[in-house]
């Protein structure tokens, strides 16, 4: 038998109640993400990228109404581990987070050594001195000079900040890493940099990723495999070649279609159109709407099709038979 | 900023001398605050010389009576009399140098008070006799500094502690009670003395209705201490039922607040224990406030409460301060509002010096 994949995610759910109803932010997520493999997770805002990577480190805000489905962490079942258990066997121990916010994610008054070496202190119990030379390391890695370990956030900047964050993640070698747009505020020149970085770092440490963006030409760089969230769902799951050259569901082709690109002749197209509402999405194909390709069984909704290996998508084009 | 870690005794002689720059700035700064406040209260106090006319004819009647009532003068005859009258007037006017026009008086009342000359009361005197306002002031002090100590103690650590918990567990029932509470702070603490006295004291009667001690006093300090602490029992806690409730809600959403940063979710995330993300996450970072706010209410204990020393006959600030207008008797008000003003300007001075030690972006003046 097989080992299990590091991390197997199925049929995730989180919703928030709001004023009036609920949002149903991540809605039945399924993937899989294997070991020294690169998940980018892309989508547009608001289409419950960010909830997706807190729901998996459990990182709830006060207003969740309904938190389900599986996460397997190396074939254990983690979602009815307690609180305490989950703190102290998943977060950073298996699984380390960049947060989206990287900027405010640094304690204002604590240095930055202290605050990355916490994590081996905490879970592993090592002592000051050491965590500290181990925090040094992972400054290293991240290409931080380690004299940065005594100064307070603000007197970083902000890539200086995002390293930090980013060293803050590896410290204690987890298995994977979840990163949240964790270069969007940065200008392209630090994002290469940090990129370069991550691809070194998943080569040379055996780290996964789950890369979670907007940005489709950054995430290009690390991908492996790409998975396309859209409305709370991921609508295709595919290996990063046949995702970025040649996209199955009509919603890639478009956003495909909407990267510009070196020496192109026509101008990038846009996708007209707002995706629903997550508090009431529609009932069919959550796509439908905005679709250049619809037809009448768009009204249902699709389930998830494998046209071809390694490719799976949620759209009724693919369904075996297609139109018919 | 560099050149701070590359040469360390440079960089710290410069955060020296920046350091006694910035605090002699704040002195300076803070001197002439206390000099205008006090300034103010001097002619507030004086109601810009009117209280002088008041006071002169006050003395004239007080005089007249004197003299009147004095089986001594009844054979004078009435010029003679007046004479009498006007002279002694006139000493008292001397003593008083009412003579002096106000404007130049006001700065002389203003160099003594800054130089915590309080001088003499004109009207009270202290318990024992004493005319001086230190004793004045010395002999109420103890009994507000013990009552408003003890209550604002508990609120304020009673109320840090219960807001943080709270603010965990936002729109829990409890959470919820004390959102639905909050109004009765609306009353004031002498408000609910009132019914405390009527339940305790008189329906009920198991504490005292007033004062600081049994009459006369036990004795034997512990006696002594019980006694007291019995007749701080119902103040006390009328002063919590008006305040506890506001308190733990205006802590809670400020908790709320401060827990809703990035970088506390990022310690949760980090999977620290829930007890060191409130310590070094919520608390340490949001010291700076929570340590103001502390040492403002430690100095608001010097005024004391008018209205509560009253209902309760509790012998403190309030109530001296209270009498001392009623008195017209300026030394005392002055006294006590430059103490005050002094006061505050050391406590101010401390936070600016807390602030730095706090928090690290303080440190860091403009170059």
């Amino acid at each position: 038998m097989s080992r299990p994949p590091l991390l197997r995610v199925r049929d995730l759910q989180l919703q928030y109640r709001i004023r009036g109803g609920t949002v149903r932010a991540v809605d039945g997520i399924d993937f899989d993400v294997g070991r020294n493999e690169a998940l980018v997770i892309l989508g547009e805002s608001g289409c419950g990228k960010s909830s997706l990577a807190k729901a998996l480190l459990r990182v709830l805000p006060r207003n969740v109404h309904h938190f389900g489905g599986s996460v397997q962490v190396d074939g254990v079942e983690t979602m009815h581990y307690s609180e305490e258990l989950f703190r102290r066997e998943v977060r950073w121990q298996r699984i380390s987070l960049v947060m989206q916010a990287a900027m405010n994610a640094l304690n204002p008054v604590v240095r930055v050594g202290e605050q990355v070496a916490e994590p081996l202190r905490t879970h592993l119990g090592w002592s000051k001195q050491v965590a500290t030379k181990r925090a040094r390391e992972a400054f290293d890695l991240v290409g931080v000079s380690g004299d940065f370990l005594e100064r307070y956030p603000f007197e970083l900047s902000g890539g200086m900040r995002q390293r930090v964050v980013l060293a803050m993640a590896l410290v204690t070698e987890p298995d994977l890493v979840i990163m949240d747009e964790p270069t969007s505020a940065l200008d392209v020149l630090t994002q290469a940099s940090i990129m370069n970085r991550l691809k070194r770092i998943k080569r040379e440490l055996d780290t996964s990723f789950i890369l979670i963006t907007h940005d489709v030409a950054t995430s290009s760089e690390l991908a492996d495999r790409v998975a396309l969230m859209y409305a709370g769902q991921i609508v295709e799951l595919a290996d990063a070649r046949s995702f970025f050259s040649d996209p199955a569901h009509p919603y890639s082709q478009m956003l495909m279609a909407s990267v510009p690109r070196l020496h192109q002749r026509e101008r990038p197209e846009h996708i007209p159109g707002e995706p629903p509402s997550l508090a009431d999405p529609p009932a069919g194909c959550r796509f439908a709407d905005r679709c250049p390709s619809r037809f009448d069984k768009c009204r249902q909704a699709p389930g998830m099709y494998e046209p071809n290996e390694g490719q799976q998508v949620r759209c009724w084009l693919h369904a075996a038979g297609g139109r018919s | 900023m560099a050149d701070r870690s590359m040469v360390p005794g440079r960089g710290l002689l410069r955060d020296l001398r920046r350091l006694a720059l910035f605090m002699v700035k704040r002195i300076l700064a803070l001197f002439l605050t206390v000099v205008v406040g006090v300034y103010l209260t001097i002619l507030v106090a004086n109601m810009g010389g009117k209280v002088d006319e008041l006071r002169r004819i006050q003395i004239e009647s007080t005089v007249a009576e004197e003299v009147r009532a004095n089986p001594d003068f009844n054979d004078m005859s009435s010029q003679e009399r007046n004479e009498m009258i006007n002279e002694r007037v006139q000493l008292e006017v001397d003593r008083l140098n009412l003579d002096e026009p106000f404007i130049w008086r006001s700065f002389d009342y203003l160099n003594q008070a800054i130089w915590l000359n309080l001088g003499r009361a004109e009207q009270m005197s202290s318990d024992r006799g004493s005319r001086d306002v230190y004793d004045i002031i010395g002999e109420r002090l103890p009994a507000t500094i013990l009552l408003f100590g003890t209550a604002n103690l508990l609120i304020f650590f009673s109320s840090v502690f219960i807001a943080l918990r709270l603010s965990r567990r936002y729109g829990s029932p409890a959470d919820r009670a004390v959102i639905g509470l909050a109004p009765t702070s609306a009353a004031p603490a002498w408000f609910y003395g009132i019914f405390l006295i009527l339940f305790f004291a008189f329906i009920a009667p198991i504490l005292p209705a007033g004062g600081m001690v049994d009459v006369p006093p036990p004795q034997g300090m512990a006696a002594y201490g019980l006694s007291v602490l019995k007749h701080m029992v119902l103040p006390v806690l009328a002063m919590f039922m008006s305040q506890i409730f506001i308190s733990i809600y205006s802590w809670r959403t400020f908790f709320l607040i401060h827990s809703s940063e990035d970088y506390v979710e990022m310690a949760r995330a980090k999977g620290l224990p829930e007890g060191r993300v409130e310590r070094r996450y919520i608390l340490r970072p949001t010291l700076a406030p929570i340590v103001t706010s502390f040492l403002l209410m430690l100095i608001g204990l010097w005024s004391g409460a008018i209205i509560l020393e009253s209902v309760f006959n509790w012998p403190g600030l309030g109530t001296l301060l209270f009498e001392a207008i009623g008195h017209r008797d300026t030394p005392v008000i002055i006294g006590g509002v430059v103490i005050f003003a002094y006061l505050l300007a050391l406590t101010v001075f401390i936070l600016d010096i807390l602030y730095a030690i706090l928090d690290p972006r303080v440190r860091v003046g403009p170059e």
